[in-house]
């Protein structure tokens, strides 16, 4: 790709195992599959979403990035820097640039901790300024993620806040370093609507003031149509459509993304936006090991290919990419006919 | 006859801070057969409400003001005997899967047979199994799975388990306490539209609560929008939606991104809800509101009619 050189951070064939005990129920143990061979490029200073449902590896893929996990398979890099084994010294460096904001904000702040200490607490482990500057700077971020009169805030406890308050002084936290990447995951989803525009202002606030490129981790369509620039759909652990946002949503290629945006509820505001039932509701039996990963839940499989067969990625329009084997330029060719998908 | 009548209701929680008043001068009625969304953010007292409705309250909790009749009957007035004749038969409450309703320790299948054994003397053990059964088949679960541990459940699987729970001895009324919150959005949406199935197949009355306007609006009736204990804006969820008059309603609509359409700007609420312990003179959203005046500040806001069934409490709407 042309565009390659700019990138900001590459992933490439980054697959991530699970070792997993074996119990009553799930026999023998075994491994679960968290992230399969995904390849991603952020291009700087954009919102780029990953969008899929809970268990589909988003986390994963934001813990590798910010490597508090090492991939099992696959390279990561940071501006062509490969930073997928790093550690001591060069992984404390990379985490000053990488940076994550976690799902629950009543888990992700020391209760022990004044607001002022939580926020300066990234600034003291890297040594950065006086307590003056530091001072200075942790009521900045405070006020860049809305919590003003900051100084109002700085000498409260976690437990005095509201989960709207909460995750903005997780945000600002994560980005006192100024780094230029972050990792929003599923920010959001424990918060009140009232609380949760205003945390998606404050991401784009970060992007534009700050010009950070940013990760935004969700599990809503909504939500990403309305922040991020590209998204990417992932499914048990495999990307299975990718390109910008507004193409992905408004002519979905892949029948999982297709899936997910008829489960949103659309009440009246969607006028136009189409059903495409392309999700079974009891899933058939598991095809082979190679095959699709959608191929249980896919109404429009084809048995013999899709059970055995792992599609390649697709151009579908533009910079939109769809991992299904009926996956064509202009959108999704009508699957085969009936008899022809009975075979085998 | 309405099958629910609140009137005026209030409930108070004893803290170490004083009491506080969860819910304040509430008023709701519910037809049979339809359903109720109620709607507001974390803390507005929907639980408290729905809690109250099961005569399920926490001990620090209690009823300071009103009623609640069900069916004719004054349940805020009954004792806790009587109570318990009335809660699951009458008026059953589906809680978040999250909140694990379930007993781990107890295969599903017992503990539906216990609750509907408890309720029902008159049910032999043969007839009990074969209500549970249909009860399965009713939510869609898998009858092989009837023998599992909760904890063999995936969260949807769960959630039908509960919802099953709810239904299995023929309540007039059910109170939904975000029933989906903690699902995904593929399984949400299959529930909520079983759920409205089952609802009209057995003229069922649904309290639906929510802190999401989309997911209410799209599949009550009604829609009763509250704000720091009080209700503030009811009516028809067409005209809720669509025809807000509360700055907080809308607010609460204009709060959520969609999926089509422009991709207007969102309006953030800015502040925070007020402290519920201690009294409040004027209108709760006032320091969160555009309209703000000196006179919301001194004065309780009034109910005004914008139609019939369509109410707003707020004197500048
Ligand atoms: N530490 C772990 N040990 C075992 N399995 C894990 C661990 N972390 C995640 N998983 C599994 O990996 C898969 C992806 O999980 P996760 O990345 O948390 O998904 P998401 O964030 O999309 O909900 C799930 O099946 C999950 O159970
Ligand atoms: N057992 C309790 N003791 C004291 N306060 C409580 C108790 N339960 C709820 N509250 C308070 O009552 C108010 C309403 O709570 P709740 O009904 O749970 O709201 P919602 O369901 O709308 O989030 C909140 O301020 C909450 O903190
Ligand atoms: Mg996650
Ligand atoms: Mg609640």
């Amino acid at each position: 790709m042309s565009q390659s050189h700019k990138d900001i951070l590459k992933l490439e064939g980054v697959s991530k195992f699970y070792r997993t005990r074996g119990n009553r129920y799930r026999r023998g143990g075994g491994t679960v599959v968290a992230l399969s061979r995904v390849n991603l490029s952020l291009r700087p200073g954009e919102i780029f979403g990953l969008v899929g449902e809970s268990g589909s590896g988003k986390t994963t893929a934001g813990r590798l990035v910010v490597r508090l996990e090492e991939p099992d398979e696959g390279r990561i890099t940071l501006d062509g820097v490969d930073i997928t084994h790093l550690k001591g010294g060069g992984l404390r460096d990379y985490r000053r640039k990488v940076q994550m904001v976690f799902q629950d904000p009543y888990q992700s702040l020391n209760p022990q901790m004044t607001i002022a200490d939580a926020v300066a607490e990234p600034l003291i482990t890297n040594k950065v300024g006086d307590p003056a500057d530091r001072l200075e700077r942790v009521l900045g971020v405070l006020d860049t993620a809305g919590l003003s009169p900051a100084e109002d805030f700085i000498y409260r406890f976690p437990h005095q806040l509201s989960g709207g308050q909460r995750q903005r002084v997780a945000i600002a936290r994560a980005i006192v370093l100024e780094p230029s990447l972050l990792v929003a995951d599923e920010p959001t989803s424990m918060l009140d609507a009232s609380y949760s525009a205003q945390i998606f202002e404050i991401l784009q606030g970060v992007r534009d003031q700050m010009g950070a490129t940013i990760i935004f981790i969700t599990h809503s369509m909504a939500a990403a149509r309305y922040l991020c620039d590209r998204i990417a759909v992932i499914y048990h652990g495999h990307l299975v459509e990718q390109g910008p946002a507004e193409a992905v949503i408004n002519s979905p290629s892949h029948p999982y993304t297709k899936a997910l945006i008829d489960a949103t509820p659309k009440f009246g505001r969607c006028e136009g936006v189409p059903t495409y039932g392309t999700y079974l509701p009891a899933p058939r039996p598991a095809g082979e090991q190679a095959g699709c990963p959608f191929f249980q839940r896919c109404a429009l499989a084809e048995r013999l290919l899709c059970s055995a067969t792992y599609p390649e990625w697709r151009q579908v329009a533009g910079e939109q990419v769809c991992l299904c084997h009926f996956a064509a330029e202009g959108g999704q060719s009508p699957p085969p006919p009936e008899e022809c998908r009975l075979g085998g | 006859m309405a099958l629910l009548k609140v009137e005026n209701l209030s409930i108070g929680y004893r803290t170490a801070g004083g009491m506080l008043k969860a819910v304040d001068g509430v008023n709701l009625s519910l037809e049979e057969g339809r359903s109720l969304g109620l709607v507001g953010e974390s803390g507005c007292g929907k639980t408290t409400i729905g809690m109250a409705l099961m005569g399920l309250l926490p001990p620090n909790g209690s009823i300071t003001g009103g009623r609640i009749v069900l069916d004719g009957v004054e349940i805020s007035a009954l004792d806790e005997e009587e109570l318990r004749k009335v809660r699951w038969s009458q008026v059953a409450m589906i809680f978040q899967a999250a909140m694990n309703a379930l007993n781990p320790v107890i295969r599903v299948s017992a503990q539906m047979t216990e609750a509907i054994r408890t309720h029902r003397p008159d049910m032999d053990e043969q007839a009990i199994m074969q209500r549970v059964e249909g009860l399965f088949n009713l939510v869609g679960l898998p009858l092989e799975r009837l023998h599992d541990f909760p904890h063999q459940y995936s969260g949807g699987m769960k959630q039908r388990a509960i919802i099953a729970m709810a239904l299995a001895l023929n309540p007039k009324l059910i109170i939904a306490d975000e029933p989906t919150t903690a699902l995904d959005v593929i399984v949400q949406d299959q529930i909520l539209k079983e759920t409205k199935v089952l609802q009209e197949q057995f003229d069922i009355g649904i309290i639906f609560i929510s802190h999401d306007i989309s997911i209410v609006a799209e599949v009550c009736h009604d829609i009763g929008v509250m704000y720091a204990g009080q209700l503030v804006e009811a009516g028809p969820a067409q005209e809720v939606f669509f025809n807000s008059k509360h700055p907080y309603t809308r607010a609460l609509v204009g709060s959520f991104p969609t999926l089509a359409g422009p991709k207007s700007k969102l309006t953030p609420i800015p502040g925070e809800p007020p402290n519920l312990i201690g009294a409040i003179p004027g209108c709760r959203f006032c320091d969160r509101c555009p309209k703000d005046t000196a006179s919301c500040k001194l004065e309780p806001p009034k109910w005004q009619e914008i139609n019939e069934r369509h109410w707003v409490l707020c004197d500048h709407c």
